[in-house]
């Protein structure tokens, strides 16, 4: 039997390391949704419930309930609509091109780096002007714009990299721009789609700045703020925090589990083939 | 089936043009080749055609109708024309199995299916794909999906095939198989293509009338014989006929009646039935131009050169199967020659005879044919 080199410990021990380091901080918040308020005191975080209960959880999803939900509509609405615009901007940019195509698309990666913070205020305004301040489409509203750019840019590399040929073959044939999208160019993207819902969806349901000026304490609340309130203003639930966080938590890590592999390939299929 | 005509055709890529004012008529059901160097303007040229790409200038008529104008503001779609293009890279649609391949350009014009279905199967027996049908693109080999993206194009009898290399991408023996499938197939659909290439003998063996292009302007436009046989200037002659023509540089001269190409290593009589059109260059430098089958050895006869024949060293032999390729020198002239066989063995000397009627002459300063 051959061991393996020094070198190669070394590595796997340190890539061991990093790996528990990492998930420490899930652990400890799986550990302490499990814990009574007793068993917060007298454990440490990184320690088994003495007693496990499942009613921080419960607790929790009582309260979370409704803002889990309202995150779910905007984040899956906004979400499809992003990465649908996105798609379809890509394409035209790409694709068809027109006189100054180049110069939209500049337009397009500014929007990548207009931070949040800076257009609170007109958006808070222009919303409340709209009517859909402390709405649910706000949210969509707002998500999807600030989607569209990095969408955009994501499925404009992909669209890239399938050759014109197929285009002109599709024009030859009879199609026209719209049937081109939909019958060739829209069949070929399930990678890129992935890639931009998965990345589309967690930023947005991660979102907080959003949320919190958008539609605070209103019905429309989404969770991350929900979560925030959590906390309370007298005493520190932690495990009731906890339980509320894993909830929060859940559906980005089932969609990573889930999509990791595509997610992977859609990152490299966009680094070797700039 | 229709004629196309190409009026003072212009495209510009940024500085360069890829085409120059080109003007061009493709006969009704003819196999016309644009041949080329890469580079040279033929796929732009036929993008122009197909109308994937607009002209900076010019015309493009399809029979009757004016497909392209810049001028006259005139440009239809080429989802409206009644043409087909196959793509060097095939463009099959990675997605659709070959059946639907087949059928995507009928279905987006709204055929019945169950004239589609007839169609399409009509189209697989042909090319013998009956049997590929359910099959994806990344399941075929390169001659298949070249089939197939020919298949596509004829199912629906378009009125122009518009063909860009459409065998660059296929080995050596597939290539010349499928080259006499094509032309069979185009005599019996008797549909006018367009057909691009890089490759003198896939346009000689297949054309009917050839063009050849460089960068962006038209060189000659002829029959496969006429441009072999009367190349209009050096371009031609030196692009089409493997092994490549010998050209050597010469001088006319006058001695007594007869004119002389002095060639330094050696002197050839200018033949007297091309003579006249000749006189006007006496004293001036030509090129002249000798395909290597006009070109033969002498067999030694006892004594010293025979006249008109030019005694040179075996520098190479090279055997291609039914001839023998001879690299001959001699100062600084090196000629090969085209022979069935011969007794010299590299290093010796050869006296080499030429055909006076074959010979080329081209004026040095433009290039241009004399005869």
């Amino acid at each position: 039997m051959r061991f393996p080199k020094p070198r190669r410990v070394t590595l796997y021990i340190l890539l061991v390391f990093f790996a528990f380091l990492f998930l420490l901080p899930l652990w400890t918040c799986i550990t302490t949704s499990f814990k009574p308020v007793h068993d917060v005191i007298y454990t440490t975080p990184v320690e088994l419930p003495l007693s496990p209960t499942a009613e921080p959880l419960i607790t929790a999803l009582n309260i979370m309930q409704r803002p889990l939900l309202n995150s779910f509509t905007f984040t899956i609405s906004a979400m499809i609509l992003s990465c649908l615009l996105g798609s379809i901007n890509g394409y035209i940019l790409t694709k068809i091109r027109f006189r100054g195509s180049d110069t939209v698309f500049l337009f397009f990666s500014i929007g990548i780096f207009i931070p949040y913070q800076a257009v609170l205020v007109p958006l808070v305004l222009t919303m409340s002007k709209l009517g859909l301040f402390n709405h649910i489409e706000g949210l969509i509203l707002t998500h999807t714009a600030y989607g569209i750019p990095i969408t955009t840019l994501l499925f404009r590399n992909f669209y890239g990299v399938i050759p014109n040929s197929l285009i002109m073959a599709a024009k030859t044939d009879g199609a026209g721009t719209w049937t081109i999208y939909r019958r060739i160019v829209l069949p070929l993207s399930l990678l890129p789609f992935v890639v931009a819902a998965v990345f589309q969806f967690t930023s947005i349901w991660n979102d907080f700045l959003f949320g919190v000026a958008l539609a605070r304490g209103s019905e429309a609340q989404p969770a991350s703020v929900a979560l925030a309130n959590l906390r309370g203003t007298t005493e520190f639930q932690w495990n009731v925090q906890m339980a509320g966080t894993l909830w929060y938590a859940l559906p980005v890590l089932v969609i990573f589990f889930v999509l990791g592999k595509y997610l992977m390939r859609g990152y490299m299929a966009g680094a070797v083939k700039g | 089936m229709v004629s196309v005509a190409i009026i003072n055709l212009t495209k510009t890529y940024g500085t360069t043009a890829a085409i120059k004012d080109l003007n061009l008529e493709i006969k009704d059901g003819e196999f016309f080749i644009f041949l080329g160097p890469s580079g040279c303007g033929k796929t732009t040229t036929l993008l122009c055609i197909a109308g994937l790409l607009k002209p900076d200038k010019g015309e493009v008529w399809l029979g009757n109708e004016l497909v392209t104008s810049s001028e006259r503001d005139v440009y239809v779609t080429p989802q409206k024309r009644e043409v087909a293009m196959m793509f060097q890279d095939y463009a099959i649609y990675p997605h659709m199995t070959v059946f639907n391949n087949i059928a995507f350009p009928l279905e987006v014009r709204g055929e019945d299916k169950s004239e589609i279905v007839k169609r399409v199967t009509a189209t697989a027996n042909l090319l013998g794909l009956s049997q590929l049908l359910d099959r994806k693109p990344r399941q075929l080999s390169g001659g298949q999906r070249q089939r197939v993206a020919l298949g596509r194009a004829i199912v629906r009898k378009p009125k122009v095939f518009l063909l860009d290399e459409p065998l660059a991408n296929l080995d050596a023996k597939l290539r010349v198989k499928t080259r006499t499938d094509l032309k069979k197939l185009q005599r019996e659909l008797g549909v006018t293509t367009v057909y691009v290439t890089h490759d003198q003998v896939e346009a000689m063996t297949m054309a009917d009338r050839i063009m050849v292009q460089r960068d962006g302007v038209t060189e000659q436009i002829g029959t496969p014989e006429e441009l072999y046989n009367h190349p209009a200037n050096l371009f031609v002659a030196g692009f089409i006929g493997s092994p490549e023509m010998n050209f050597t540089d010469c001088t006319l001269i006058k001695e007594g009646a007869r004119l002389w190409l002095d060639a330094r290593e050696f002197k050839t009589p200018v033949p007297t039935q091309v003579a006249p059109k000749l006189e006007s260059y006496v004293g001036e430098d030509l090129i002249m131009g000798i395909r290597p089958e006009d070109l033969y050895e002498r067999k030694s006869v006892k004594g010293s050169t025979q006249k008109n024949a030019l005694r040179m060293t075996v520098d190479i032999i090279e055997p291609v199967g039914p001839y023998l390729l001879l690299h001959l020198r001699k100062g600084r002239c090196s000629l090969v020659a085209r022979v069935k066989h011969t007794t010299a063995r590299v290093g010796q000397e050869v006296d080499i005879e030429m055909d006076p009627s074959k010979m080329h002459i081209f004026d040095k300063k433009t290039a241009k044919a004399i005869i």
